[in-house]
């Protein structure tokens, strides 16, 4: 899986592409905790390159969520193809993050 | 840290009379696969998603327990590549009782509880297990308490205790009639969040069933 990510004045927008599944989470896991630079943190979530999560990945994505929240930030994700979409509506992870159309639209509900 | 498997059967002792509360043995079959198949999830040993359940790393871990689930999930794992979460479970789940025996032996050797063996009328065989140093249990249902009545986010971990304390009824244990009741729409909301932990209670829900089914049909 590639990582990538770019700052949008005080949020940090992160593109993740491929594959999320407990081959990429340790690295995944290491960058997005990375991201977490503000104060609060603001992260944006780019998922529309995105072609599969499994537990794993949901995982990486539960700690991320838990910082955020510890340190009274914001995170959302964007652009998620409908198989990835499906295993957040099982999961009931939908709950946790604001899920939005586009990588855009994530910036724009975390400022 | 204790594994699953120990925190599940230590979670299922009554503290004071050192006995298992009441849960059919089927189920508790299901719910210490499922807390052995978790353990290996967070070990980064197995990884599910919605189809099924792969074994990704084959490396034992030094646990008898989560070691011979791993070796029988790897084995299934050689013949076909479409293992399903529920197969899985089943699996593991035949060999639920021996995982007990070597928990408890564990928790014993941790100084957590210590075994009794008594006569019932002076005549049946007693066993008991009366937790010495029940920091871990408190410890657990204090955690549980915090996420369950609260809007914070839980750890993976977390999520897995939930799974398990549901799954044998448990939460009447963590919290009171009124929490549990104002809880019910969290713990739902948070049991969804392992996949192993849906096939968990969807499992348990469907022994439960075929329980009451036997039992009214008979």
């Amino acid at each position: 899986m590639e990582i990538s990510q770019e700052r949008d004045g005080d949020v940090v927008i992160v593109r993740l592409s491929g594959r999320l599944d407990s081959s990429a989470a340790p690295a995944a896991e290491e960058r997005l905790s990375a991201a977490l630079t503000g104060d609060p943190p603001r992260v944006a979530i780019d998922m529309s390159d995105l072609a599969y999560i499994s537990s794993a990945g949901l995982r990486v994505l539960l700690v991320l969520a838990k910082k955020v929240q510890q340190q009274k930030g914001k995170v959302a994700l964007g652009g998620l193809a409908a198989n990835v979409r499906e295993v957040f509506t099982v999961s009931g992870f939908d709950t946790i993050f604001p899920i939005e159309a586009d990588a855009a639209a994530a910036a724009a509900a975390v400022r | 840290m204790l594994s699953f498997p120990e925190e599940i059967v230590l979670l299922l002792l009554d503290e004071t009379k050192g006995e298992f509360v009441p849960l059919p043995e089927s189920v508790f079959a299901i719910v210490m696969s499922g807390a052995a198949l978790m353990d290996l999830a967070l070990h980064n040993r197995i990884d599910t998603d919605l189809e099924k359940l792969m074994v990704v790393d084959r490396t034992p871990l030094g646990d008898d327990i989560l070691d011979d689930v791993l070796s029988g999930l790897a084995g299934l794992c050689d013949k076909r590549t479409d293992l399903e979460i529920g197969e899985a479970l089943y699996e593991a789940a035949l060999d639920a009782e021996e995982y007990r025996a070597r928990a408890l032996k564990r928790l014993i050797a941790h100084g957590i509880l210590r075994e009794e063996n008594g006569r019932h009328l002076w005549i049946f065989r007693t066993r008991r297990y009366p937790v010495i140093d029940n920091v871990e249990q408190q410890e657990v249902r204090t955690r549980l308490r915090r996420i369950l009545l609260s809007d914070e986010i839980p750890d993976p971990r977390d999520v897995v205790l939930i799974c398990l304390v549901d799954a044998c009824a448990l939460s009447g244990f963590v919290l009171s009639g009124q929490e549990l009741e104002a809880a019910t729409p969290r713990i739902e909301q948070l049991r969804k969040m392992d996949l192993i932990g849906q096939a968990v209670t969807r499992a348990a829900s469907e022994t439960e069933a075929i329980i009451k089914f036997a039992a009214t049909t008979m």
